[in-house]
């Protein structure tokens, strides 16, 4: 059973923390940079781990997820508009994950991109419809795994080792900081996502997990997160590896996988599509559930995968809703690659709304008892709200300023 | 046996359970009944789109307008408890609440495998 | 019909026009019967508490008591001259 748990991590980890987000901004990142921002992704996972684990411990202890407390602590209006901001990025957010099942289903068998996209959203559908939550968990957070590929490709590509180590220096040797300051910002709002969160909080809720799962909450976060941030830097090894040195910029998926298969050839290649594909389908359902958990929460109504199709009838129409919506958007053309580029700064920006109020839930004796943060989770927690205010303040800036990333 | 509570810290805006433990809402508002040189108690639970026109101005409206207004009115004798939620000691059913879910569930329950 | 929503969020203050803050909530005894308002909680600190930050069970200096309430109006709740934060 334990490891099995360690799934609902992995998935939230593998699902969200490499998502689309992360392979377009860890393999960019080092496309431009080199090495030089390896320093970033461990702030960036220590950020999420934080984070998630006062989520999970207050999801273990009074059985809210986050939406539930945005609008207890920030009331109807501000919580309000916390949920809109919300649900228009995740919306995105899921747009562009959509579109990456499709571009990775193109790679695989070679179809039309269109059609793709209506048997990746119908796939998706009935997958969540059948399976059940636990299965959804094993199938894409084991297949992400495939992901690891990376992590071997970095290491068969030789690079300095001393200058990657280097790269966790911070510090900056570029004749472009407002690029350089623009990939801060994009890596930690890919590390940060708020959907991961929204997902990984609900999804204690789902598992009831009780004040005995403390342990498992810690675990999951550590684990499933630290293995996260462990293919990200594999892949920013890899852009600065091999792309920085071709100078290929890495604006499709396509390119992404090659940075598996120069070094290791077609079996190299195939892992990492297959990777990909599951990585970003469980991105893409962990943000379909965490659009529906936050209007259910938000609005009181009954919801959870665990209650069946039937036990939380509007939850249900609110995720196929969604899914449609979604699917209509990845229709118009858009491309999926780029949309990930504003989806993750949207988030950023929104981040600060939802982080709050689990930040003064965490210390709240009455909903935590004993279980109030300690002195390290609120010294970590409030650096953390530090960083996330001054990402969200700086992300919509950087976005103009280095036209969405073109330097 | 007299314990004080903040109102908006702890009731309202919280979730609300009915006996079977389901939930059905959350507390949108208090009704209260007096006035100044009077006592002042609160008599019941408002719940529903309705009542948010009142808690945020315009965008309250377009919710409320959204949310196809309606409002439920629980009196206060209806509250079992309160702790991180407000529990009811009646069925939702019973008290009007969970209408949405109710009304939907009938059609979602016609797709295979719904109660998977 | 009065509701908390009404009340929350109007000015505080005595007939002479010292102010107290808006109203940020209301404080109320359960008992038996139904819960009876016994308290405004006003001003900054009041802010403070809604969110939960600094101890729910020492209740701060940060609440007008409800009798001292003489009339509503406009958006207003104005309090008898002499009321101090209690």
């Amino acid at each position: 059973m334990k490891i099995f748990q360690v799934a609902l991590g992995i998935l939230a980890a593998i699902g969200g923390f490499v998502d689309i987000g992360d392979l377009v901004f860890n393999v960019s990142a080092g496309a431009t940079f080199g090495y030089q921002l390896l320093w970033v992704v461990v702030i960036g996972v220590v950020g999420i781990i934080v984070y998630s684990e006062m989520c999970g411990r207050v999801a273990a202890i009074s059985g809210k997820a986050v939406f539930d407390a945005v609008r207890e602590r920030l009331g109807f209006k501000v919580g309000l508009m916390a949920l809109v901001s919300a649900q228009v990025v995740n919306l995105m957010t899921l747009t562009a994950e959509i579109g990456g099942v499709a571009i990775c289903l193109q790679l695989l068998s070679g179809l039309p991109y269109r059609s793709l996209i209506v048997i990746a959203g119908i796939a998706i559908a009935i997958v969540v419809w059948v399976t059940s939550f636990d299965w959804i968990e094993r199938i894409f957070g084991y297949g992400g795994l495939c992901l690891l590929v990376f992590a071997v490709a970095a290491v068969k590509l030789d690079p300095i080792w001393s200058q990657v180590g280097h790269g966790f220096v911070p510090g900056m040797q570029t004749q472009n900081p407002t690029l350089y300051a623009y990939f801060v910002i994009g890596l930690l709002g890919a590390a940060l996502t708020p959907y991961e969160v929204y997902f990984y909080s609900s999804g204690g809720v789902e598992e009831q997990w009780g004040p005995k799962d403390l342990g498992l909450n810690k675990a999951n976060a550590m684990i499933g997160y630290g293995l996260g941030g462990f293919l990200s830097l594999a892949l920013m090894i890899v852009g600065g590896s091999l792309f920085l040195v071709k100078g290929i910029e890495p604006e499709f998926l396509g390119s992404i996988a090659l940075g598996a298969e120069v070094p290791l050839g077609q079996i190299g290649l195939l892992l990492a599509i297959v990777g990909i594909l599951f990585a970003v389908s469980g991105a893409a359902i962990d943000t379909l559930f965490s659009g529906a958990y936050n209007l259910a929460q938000f609005l009181g109504w009954e919801w959870g995968r665990y209650r069946a199709q039937t036990g939380a009838p509007r939850f249900t129409v609110t995720w196929l809703v969604l899914l449609v919506l979604a699917l209509g958007a990845v229709m118009t053309g858009v491309d999926p690659v780029q949309l990930t580029e504003f989806a993750v700064i949207f988030s950023a920006v929104a981040l600060p709304l939802t982080y709050i109020p689990i930040l003064l839930v965490a210390n709240d004796r009455s909903y935590m008892r004993e279980y109030v943060n300690g002195r390290l989770a609120n010294t970590l927690g409030l650096i953390y709200l530090l960083v996330i205010v001054v990402v969200a303040l700086a992300a919509v800036p950087l976005l103009v300023l280095t036209n969405v990333g073109q330097g | 046996m007299s314990d004080s509570i903040d109102l908006g810290l702890r009731v309202v805006d919280r979730q609300l359970l009915d006996s079977e433990e389901r939930r059905c809402g959350k507390v949108d508002d208090l009704a209260l009944e007096g006035g100044p040189g009077e006592a002042l108690e609160v008599i019941a639970i408002l719940s529903g789109p309705d009542v948010w026109r009142a808690r945020a101005g315009l965008v309250g409206r377009l919710a409320a307008w959204v949310g196809r207004g309606g409002r439920i009115r629980i009196p206060w004798k209806d509250v079992a408890e309160i702790d991180v939620n407000v529990r009811l000691s009646k069925r939702a059913q019973d008290l009007g609440l969970g209408h949405g879910d109710d009304r939907l569930r009938p059609f979602i329950a016609k797709i295979p495998d719904a109660d998977r | 019909m009065r509701t908390f929503s009404s009340l929350v969020g109007r000015v505080v203050e005595t007939e002479s026009g010292r102010g107290f803050g808006r109203c940020r909530d209301l404080r109320a005894r359960l008992g038996r019967g139904n819960p009876m308002v016994e308290a405004l909680v006003v001003g900054r600190r009041g802010l403070l508490e809604h969110f939960g930050i600094g101890g729910s069970q020492q209740h701060r200096r940060d609440a007008v008591p409800w009798e001292a309430v003489v009339r509503i109006d406009g958006n207003r709740i104005v309090v008898r001259d002499g009321t101090e934060v209690e």
